[in-house]
């Protein structure tokens, strides 16, 4: 009987953070239309973002690229299709490698920072102070960084698709005697702008799930110490999740 | 402005932190809300705010229901500045925020009435002691001239020549600005030093209430023996 109920409540309060969650997602979709705009909270929010993540998206993509060459060329070679690892490497960091790690990597460093943030914010009363001050918070603290992530993600998945193009080629020139020119050649002549273009679209998602999971976790976080830790370990798992089952029904939609 | 609170109710997840509290806020007056911690001072100061929403019970601004809070201001427990934002910023927050510029000679102003130095004014909170902090946080709490201001254990966490430093402070604003003041304390000399009326709330409710100046002569066993720094539970 307590098995029934425990797992009763379970799912009471499952629903309940659902609930609650879709709550906050059409509370944002509001107050985005709002007149009142932060823009100087905005830009600065996206630079921040930019500085910070671009060394660790930077080694994710070459390292990621490197690693795909490697491998691709261990299989290939089985059946003789070598030269079909530029074309190998190309589409599949735009369209799968590049989006997935880019998002998993900033929702690690830029989401859990996002919920730490904000729930130290809302354990130090600061999110109370805000509303004494007449701030709305969604447009002071959410709005700018769910609009920064959702558009700084794209740029950050065209820079780990280019580095790793670029891993994919010195490893394949220098390691496996490719010749420069044609590896290039054919990663330029078999990319298409589709390919490119549903990457983009998936990072857009991503951006949009760490920044939201990320700022619902720190928002309604317990108070004290543990309840900013759990915030950030939960930014960091929900996010991680929904951007890899997500990217499932992102693929069959570009499939 | 004068606020009256009548059988007011609220809980968190079917625990009632306010069972039944009424008391009157009168106007240009200091208000002390004694109790221990976690007996509910803070939740009925943040509904008397609005911050929280309550199950039951009224709530009157100058006899109507509804009230507009820019009115009000609120000096948190640890001052709760903007960590990312200079002290100045903090305190003139609301124009820095909207890219209004021209707020250096109010904030340099609120700084001398609060006791800060000039040296700090682009510094940030981290960069300054918890008794500047304080200060600050008063400076921003008074930058919108409000006619009801609440403060939330004001001498938390500064010794006790920084708390007397604070509290004369706060009746020096209290009376130059002739604004209404509720302060949440468990300090009872400082209810004597700063305030006019005050409110004891134990499990919820209000067990005695009175004249600041004859806390020391309650007859309220409850509130005697917090006076005596016992443990409620009589």
């Amino acid at each position: 009987m307590k098995f029934i109920e425990n797992i009763g409540e379970l799912i009471i309060k499952l629903l309940s953070n659902l609930g609650k969650f879709i709550l906050f997602i059409l509370f944002f979709c509001k107050y985005l239309f709002k007149p009142k705009f932060f823009l100087r909270n905005n830009l600065n929010y996206f630079i921040n973002i930019f500085i910070s993540t671009l060394p660790i998206i930077a080694l994710t993509g070459i390292f990621s690229g490197m690693v795909l060459a490697l491998q691709s060329y261990t299989g290939f070679s089985r059946f003789s299709a070598e030269s079909a690892i530029p074309n190998i490497v190309v589409i599949t960091l735009t369209r799968e490698l590049g989006p997935v790690l880019t998002g998993l990597m900033v929702s690690a460093r830029v989401g859990s920072s996002i919920a730490a943030e904000i729930a130290t914010m809302r354990v130090t009363e600061q999110i109370d102070a805000l509303k004494t001050l007449n701030t709305n918070y969604y447009n002071y603290l959410v709005t700018p960084r769910v609009l920064s992530l959702t558009f700084a993600l794209p740029i950050f998945v065209t820079i780990v698709d280019f580095i790793g193009v670029m891993g994919g080629y010195i490893v394949s020139v220098y390691k496996l005697g490719f010749n420069e020119n044609l590896y290039l050649l054919n990663t330029i002549d078999f990319l298409s702008l589709g390919d490119y273009l549903s990457g983009i679209f998936k990072a857009f998602a991503f951006g949009f799930i760490i920044s939201i999971v990320s700022c619902y976790c720190g928002l309604f976080s317990d108070k004290g110490a543990f309840g900013v830790g759990s915030a950030t370990t939960n930014a960091v798992v929900i996010s991680s999740i929904l951007i890899l089952s997500s990217n499932y029904f992102l693929t069959e939609l570009f499939f | 402005m004068k606020i009256e609170v009548k059988n007011l109710k609220k809980k968190f997840s079917e625990e009632f932190i306010l069972k039944d509290i009424s008391l009157t806020i009168e106007k240009n007056k200091s208000t002390v809300i004694l109790g221990q911690s976690g007996c509910g001072k803070s939740v009925l100061i943040k509904t008397i705010y609005k911050l929280f929403n309550y199950d039951s019970g009224s709530i009157l601004y100058d006899g109507k229901s509804e009230v507009d809070t820019d009115k009000f201001s609120m000096l948190f427990q640890y001052g709760a500045l903007f960590d990312s934002l200079k002290v100045s910023e903090n305190i003139a927050f609301t124009d820095f925020i909207n890219n209004k510029t021209k707020f250096e000679k109010k904030v340099i102003s609120l700084m001398s009435d609060v006791g800060l130095d000039r040296s700090i004014y682009n510094k940030y909170p981290s960069e300054i002691s918890g008794g500047m902090k304080k200060r600050a946080a008063l400076a921003r709490a008074l930058y919108k001239n409000p006619k009801v201001i609440f403060l939330d254990e004001p001498t938390t966490g500064l010794d006790p020549i920084n708390s007397d430093k604070i509290n004369e402070l706060i009746l020096k604003v209290i009376k130059n600005r002739k604004m209404t003041a509720v302060t949440i304390t468990h300090d009872i000399k400082s209810a004597i030093k700063t305030g006019d009326y005050y409110f004891f709330i134990d499990k919820g409710i209000i067990q005695d209430k009175g004249d600041c100046k004859k806390i020391l002569k309650t007859k309220n066993k409850i509130f005697k023996s917090f006076i005596m720094g016992a443990n409620l539970k009589s």
